[in-house]
């Protein structure tokens, strides 16, 4: 199913993250997800579109093995990350995820202050140790995320204080404060106003801008064309169509993209 | 035309106005049954107080010990409430904290944990006098710990953790599920996330529900009466021997809990024994009020230094 414009989307020697045949299957019998191939490199935004239901959630939760996390669902086909497949039993998906960081649809801040929310994955994996190591972490994050001028001169204040839109950029600061190469973002902006969408949408160009890998599931076409550089159209467990984020939306193929893109289902 | 229209209003009226009146009746009703179940708490309340508060507030009730001659007081059996009190808590926290994190966080969907609640909700529903029975069986003669606190103490732990589990259970269910796969997308282990996150968002309900199940065992007494004894003990605050039957630290002495003296004071009457049980049991009907407003305070208290500082 994939277009044959695209090189990429077979697996290329030396990219970042690569899935070759990917399946999901929940409760054993029903397939959420047929064998999806995609590949993803540094400092690209790639978005995933397609109505609800149609796995591209699904598919984000397998990169950083979430999937894992849900009884009796198992993920198949292989998934190459620095060239190795993490799709194993084998595999800790704690050092994983260390390094494939997750931003989800809701705000999900800890109860704890500002900087203990960002401080606290980094202290458990004994990656800050002085306090200088700390303070210098939590500033460089929330710059990162463009939340440092609003709260740092509150940073031992709750975290369930900020706004929506701050909570948000509070849990992208604290993916990146684990300095990760891959970050993927689970519709991160379907609970907030324009404005803070906005702030969100420049703060996902800034990280590509370094040189990390970013993956967002979205249900705004709007947001696909305005962050991604490339774009991946899913429909009922189908990766149908993939290309650049232009030609997606300027010169689609199939006819289910077309029908989609034209809103005649969604 | 209008008149049908006309017909039509005046049906609707009608249907207002019938729904209108039930909904009267119901409001009623409800809030008369209501009054009802208040009045009687009020009125237990009241009773207890104008038979006792008297000599509850006599002074020397509360600090003079039974057998004294002027004002024979309740000294030894308030220790030994809080005391026994403290020791099945010390025991029943750290397995019921145990337990529900297992069936919340660990427990494979199967027979064995539907099994295993089954058990918890059966051992919740279990009469206090069996668990009394079993008790003074086991702790007391087969494991020979003699009439004690810790006997009576493990008792009162048996049915002290089926209400923990489950409300700690509760509390663990109601953190939201995103704020554990927060923690598991950062790469934390289970454990860390359940210790560093789910444990913290819960606690203000884990609190609440410990201190209410503590206002439960404190006026447990069908339990208590073949394990920690009846008898009301004689204690030495001044002893440092802690094996000595009077130190008031020992747990392997008996102990003679406030309700347990209320049900002896009762069941074997002496000269001015009524007013004695009267005022026991509005400083126990105190206590347990006093439980109540702490559990709510702390909870409270909790969540705001949690969500707000």
């Amino acid at each position: 199913m994939t277009d044959a414009t695209t090189p990429q989307a077979t697996p290329a020697e030396g990219s970042l993250l690569t899935t070759r045949d990917v399946t999901v299957t929940y409760d054993l019998t029903h397939e959420a997800l047929h064998k999806t191939s995609l590949t993803f490199e540094k400092g690209q935004v790639t978005a995933l579109i397609g109505p609800s239901g149609c796995g591209k959630s699904t598919f984000l939760r397998c990169l950083n093995l979430m999937n894992r996390e849900i009884p009796r669902c198992s993920i198949g086909g292989e998934i190459f990350y620095h060239g190795h497949d993490i799709n194993t039993p084998k595999e800790n998906l704690f050092e994983l995820r260390k390094s494939i960081g997750m931003v989800f649809q809701q705000p999900t801040p800890f109860r704890k202050s500002i900087r203990e929310n960002i401080l606290f994955a980094p202290k458990k994996h004994g990656r800050v140790k002085t306090r200088e190591e700390e303070d210098e972490l939590v500033e460089t994050s929330l710059k990162q995320a463009a939340l440092w001028d609003e709260v740092k001169d509150k940073l031992k204040q709750s975290a369930h204080a900020l706004s929506g839109g701050q909570q948000q950029r509070l849990c992208i600061a604290r993916t990146l404060a684990m300095k990760p190469d891959v970050v993927l973002f689970d519709e991160p902006c379907s609970a907030l106003d324009p404005i803070s969408t906005f702030a969100i949408e420049e703060t996902i160009r800034d990280i590509a801008s370094t040189g990390i890998c970013e993956i967002i599931v979205t249900h705004n076409m709007e947001q696909a064309t305005r962050v991604s550089d490339r774009t991946a159209f899913f429909y009922v467990g189908d990766m149908v169509e993939t290309g650049t984020t232009q030609q997606i939306f300027r010169d689609p193929h199939d006819q289910r993209l077309i029908d989609y893109l034209t809103g005649r289902f969604g | 035309m209008a008149s049908e229209k006309n017909g039509r209003s005046v049906a609707l009226d009608a249907h207002v106005r019938r729904i209108d009146s039930q909904d009267k009746v119901a409001t009623g009703v409800l809030t008369v049954i209501v009054g009802l179940v208040m009045l009687l708490v009020v009125a237990i309340i009241a009773y207890i107080l104008v038979r006792g508060a008297g000599r509850a507030l006599t002074p020397g009730f509360l600090t003079n010990p039974y057998n004294d001659e002027a004002v024979p007081g309740i000294l030894y059996q308030l220790w030994d409430s809080f005391y026994m009190l403290l020791v099945t808590l010390i025991i029943s926290v750290p397995i019921s904290l145990g337990a529900a994190i297992f069936l919340v966080e660990y427990a494979p969907d199967n027979w064995v944990t539907s099994a295993a609640k089954t058990a918890i909700e059966t051992l919740s529903s279990l009469p206090s006098i069996v668990v009394g029975m079993f008790g003074s069986l086991f702790f007391v003669v087969t494991l020979g710990w003699g009439i004690s606190i810790l006997a009576g103490a493990c008792a009162l732990t048996m049915f002290n953790i089926p209400i923990l589990v489950r409300t700690i259970q509760q509390a663990l269910e109601d953190v939201p599920r995103s704020q554990r796969d927060a923690a598991l997308a950062m790469g934390l282990t289970r454990w860390e996330t359940t210790i560093n996150v789910l444990l913290p968002a819960a606690m203000p309900a884990i609190v609440t529900g410990i201190v209410l199940s503590a206002g439960r065992v404190f006026g447990e007494a069908a339990a208590l009466i073949f394990t920690a004894g009846s008898a009301p003990a004689r204690l030495n605050f001044a002893s440092v021997n802690f094996l000595s039957p009077t130190n008031p630290f020992n747990i392997f002495r008996p102990a003679c809990s406030l309700a347990v003296y209320i049900w002896r004071l009762t069941s074997e009457p002496t000269a001015g024994s009524t007013e004695i049980v009267w005022g026991t049991a509005t400083v126990l009907l105190a206590c347990v009020l006093l439980f109540n407003v702490l559990a709510r305070l702390l909870g409270k208290l909790l969540s705001r230094r949690l969500t707000a500082e």
